[in-house]
């Protein structure tokens, strides 16, 4: 329910906003993760038979983990943002995401 | 057959930008009267996004090795190893985008100019990033061609 104190966000629009940045990061990391280390890229191959299955997985799994979480953080009410702080919240972390994986494979792969 | 799976996973992808754009101007317009329809499209532009990455996903697993093969004996190894290896994950941060557009839409976005901004900005990057994802598409598959010209 949208609040005074949300901004007239709901609590799960500000919970999993957070949720995406988080993933966004996540996603990047991994991708530097298993190109650099065969042994994460052997493991993650054979959890589901593909890496970029497995990938996938742990990813969309960790959005939809944390957006649940933070949902429910500050007794139920959710975690709480600013418009502003949301916003950057989000576009930082999809930002920072990109351009890590943008990075790696145009300089650093 | 692959063809035609592979042109289907574009497709659904078109059908998700298109519904995007349209939720953006419907959300700058947010009124009582088109809230129901801004959630319906927000939520058609999730499930067409969904449809895309599976399909695609099933299409990458199974059939992408051949063309792969093409692309690094061809002129243009930088359509897969560059433009392929960034979108198959760069994709997956439009999927997050995109099933978190219906989420910010179920606000009172009529109400609330700050629920406004926040799913014009959601549906700011969703489209940015699927114009991306688009011409990427376009790259690998000009070097597929470049590759068979080449043989």
């Amino acid at each position: 329910m949208a609040t005074p104190e949300n901004n007239g966000l709901t609590r799960h629009t500000a919970a999993f906003g957070l949720a995406l940045a988080v993933a966004s990061i996540v996603n990047s990391l991994l991708v530097v993760a298993k190109e650099k280390s065969p042994a994460v890229l052997a493991g993650m191959k054979n959890l589901t038979g593909h890496h970029w299955i497995t990938h996938s997985v742990i990813v969309i799994g960790l959005f939809l983990l944390l957006g649940a979480i933070f949902a429910r953080a500050n007794g139920g009410q959710g975690v709480r943002f600013t418009v502003t702080g949301l916003i950057r919240t989000v576009v930082g972390g999809v930002a920072a995401g990109a351009l890590i994986i943008l990075g790696f494979y145009l300089l650093g792969d | 057959m692959n063809e035609v799976i592979l042109m289907a996973h574009v497709a659904f992808g078109v059908a998700c930008l298109l519904a995007t754009v349209w939720v953006f101007v419907d959300v700058l317009n947010a009124a009582p009267a088109n809230l129901a329809r801004i959630r319906r499209v927000s939520r058609a532009a999730a499930v067409f996004m969904w449809l895309a990455f599976v399909i695609a996903g099933y299409w990458y697993v199974v059939f992408y090795h051949t063309d792969k093969a093409i692309i690094l004996k061809g002129p243009w190894p930088f359509a897969h190893n560059f433009f392929m290896e960034s979108k198959e994950h760069l994709v997956i941060l439009l999927l997050l985008l995109v099933t978190y557009l219906p989420i910010t839409a179920a606000g009172d976005l009529a109400a609330s100019p700050g629920a406004r901004r926040v799913t014009l900005w959601v549906a700011g990057l969703i489209v940015g990033l699927a114009l991306m994802m688009e011409g990427d598409g376009a790259t690998i598959a000009m070097g597929v061609k470049m590759g068979l010209l080449a043989r």
